[in-house]
């Protein structure tokens, strides 16, 4: 085998991987003041893994789910959704063409009931649109009887069902996680960016919300998620990218990563 | 001692009730524009007493100065409002919550001061008259028919009539967009902007709509006010007429249109009700005695029911 064929075939294998990643960071740049929250930060993630973001506090992973979902701009470097160029694009427009987070700090939408919630997040709802409602009553309320079939098979699925009716600001903080979850799975997402789903939630609570991890992933989502507990991002990742002063210092398989030094000089710490 | 006396017989008279009522139909559909704002979208509107001025001098100038008929300004005059609303929203929605409502407060005071001084248009001080031909040829036949029923004395019945049947069928239309999904859309940005807009909505484009529904609403008070008073002066355009309006709001409940239709009722019982007030004191003083008395029943009120007559407690409680 020639030099030449040997380098076109590795060509080959990246533009593979480029078109296994559905979420593409490059060179990302972000200074607050004189703070550089995130310093040239680069990583991928591919289609249809778990994908932990780990690092210490102030490395800058919230920051780079603010910027991949358009809650900041970025002030310079590039993010790609399936190809599509996102880093100048509004979190709404961000949300529909797939790709939907939730926060550190949950968003339960406090007075109003859980099964509003869950309904305002679909997809393509005409109703939300005054002239439809206006000019296409029918479509819309058929189409508001699917989503509602769909949110209280959600619901079920979360054991929420009993709450449905019920302001959200009547909710557990591990329910309103599971709440904010299911929303955001009622978006019907590609990729789901998870801001430390387990933070605060009681360790029965985490199991289920984990199982359900599990069993959209074979369903075909992409999860990239944001986690200090390293019993949960070594069982359950597929693949670990690791932050540390805004920039990404190791991506690879849990045990890889956990095994790196400079991974564990700046974030694990101590001898395995 | 001073002797505090109310002239009960007052609580019986018609022309008491239709001067309570257009004041507080007019009130009534003002205020549903804030409710839509303040109580459905979290946006803090302090400029709708601007929105009515716009919507109120586009219909009088109209009508006078162009010589339209009434009827035609109407629609018109809406439409200019919500264009205004739709520039405010355009150019300072995406300022904080606060800062938004200052700037909207002063952009009411603008459009006061500009009725102020464009003589050649509105009349300035002196005042705008003579568009309400056209209506009081309708009002006269509501008249008329009326009088078989005997109640063709009070002038201000048909007036009434028209102020109430228009706030009843602003209600209704909004209670309806308000169950629909776009009103969800709209509490959720009450609820959480940033939530919202990471599922997907356009935050910025829900309150533009918002604000500009709320702006033609104004314009549509402001031609009741101005029917009302058969005269069109800058100072029936006054802040306090939003603040009255935020009054509204807050006695009869935030988040409910029936509850604005209430609480500009009992407003304007209470304001009209004091004017009355027999005192051993010199006019002035009543006057301002007035004001301070319906302030104190309002503090009373709020104590005892701080989600305001027909407000959902949960919905205040969990607001935050």
């Amino acid at each position: 085998m020639t030099r030449q064929a040997t380098s076109e075939a590795s060509a080959e294998r990246a533009r593979e991987d480029d078109e296994r990643s559905l979420l593409v960071v490059r060179d990302v740049y972000r200074s607050f003041g004189g703070l550089r929250a995130v310093d040239g930060a680069s990583l991928d993630v591919r289609a249809g893994s778990i994908t932990a973001l780990i690092g210490p506090n102030g490395a800058g992973k919230t920051t780079l789910f603010n910027l991949m979902t358009g809650f900041e701009r970025a002030d310079a470097g590039e993010i790609t959704l399936e190809g599509r160029p996102i880093a100048r694009k509004p979190p709404h427009t961000i949300a529909r063409l797939g790709m939907v987070r939730t926060f550190q700090l949950t968003k339960a939408l406090a007075a109003m009931p859980v099964l509003d919630n869950i309904l305002l997040a679909a997809p393509d709802q005409p109703g939300e649109r005054l002239s439809n409602l206006l000019l296409r009553h029918r479509r819309c309320r058929q189409r508001e009887l699917a989503i509602r079939e769909r949110a209280l098979e959600l619901l079920d699925s979360f054991d929420l069902r009993p709450q449905a009716d019920a302001y959200a600001g009547t909710l557990s903080g591990g329910q309103r996680k599971l709440l904010e979850l299911a929303r955001a799975l009622m978006a019907e997402p590609r990729i789901l960016l998870l801001d430390e789903p387990m933070a605060g939630i009681n360790p029965t609570l985490g199991r289920r919300l984990l199982a359900h991890m599990r069993e959209l992933r074979s369903a075909g989502t992409t999860f990239l998620f944001i986690e200090h507990d390293m019993d949960v991002v070594m069982g359950e990742a597929d693949r670990v990218i690791v932050m540390a002063l805004g920039k990404v210092i190791a991506d690879g398989t849990p045990d890889a990563v956990r095994s790196d030094t400079r991974v564990i000089d700046a974030y694990l710490g101590g001898t395995p | 001692m001073i002797t505090f006396a109310l002239a009960l017989d007052i609580f019986t008279q018609l022309s008491f009730w239709v001067s309570v009522g257009v004041l507080a139909g007019t009130y009534g559909i003002f205020a549903c524009g804030l409710q839509l704002n303040v109580g459905f979208t979290g946006v803090v509107n302090f400029g709708q007493a601007g929105f009515m001025a716009i919507g109120a001098y586009t219909m009088g100038i109209a009508v006078v100065e162009l010589g339209w008929s009434f009827w035609a300004a109407l629609p018109v005059a809406v439409l200019v409002a919500m264009a205004a609303g739709l520039l405010i929203g355009l150019s300072s929605l995406r300022l904080r919550a606060d800062y938004f409502a200052i700037v909207t407060l002063a952009f009411a005071e603008i459009v006061r001061y500009t009725a102020i001084n464009a003589r050649d248009l509105t009349g300035g001080n002196q005042g705008l008259i003579g568009f309400d031909g056209d209506w009081a040829r309708l009002s006269g036949g509501i008249q008329e028919a009326l009088a078989p029923v005997g109640l063709d004395g009070e002038f201000l019945l048909p007036l009434l009539l028209v102020t109430w049947t228009t706030l009843v069928l602003l209600v209704l239309s909004l209670r309806w967009a308000q169950g629909s999904p776009w009103g969800r859309v709209l509490r959720a940005i009450r609820e959480d902007e940033d939530a919202a807009r990471a599922l997907g909505k356009n935050a910025f484009a829900y309150k533009l709509q918002s604000i500009a529904i709320a702006a033609g609403i104004a314009a549509i008070a402001g031609f009741f006010h101005a029917l009302n008073l058969s005269l069109l002066t800058p100072n029936s355009f006054e802040p306090l007429f939003t603040f009255l309006g935020y009054a509204v709001l807050v006695l009869g409940g935030l988040a409910s249109y029936t509850a604005v239709a209430a609480g500009a009722v009992v407003l304007w019982t209470l304001l009209e009700a004091t004017r009355l007030l027999e005192l051993p004191l010199p006019a002035e003083k009543v006057a301002a005695l007035r004001f301070m008395i319906v302030g104190l029943i309002l503090i009373v009120l709020m104590a005892l029911r701080p989600q305001g007559a027909f407000g959902k407690r949960e919905e205040m409680v969990l607001g935050d």
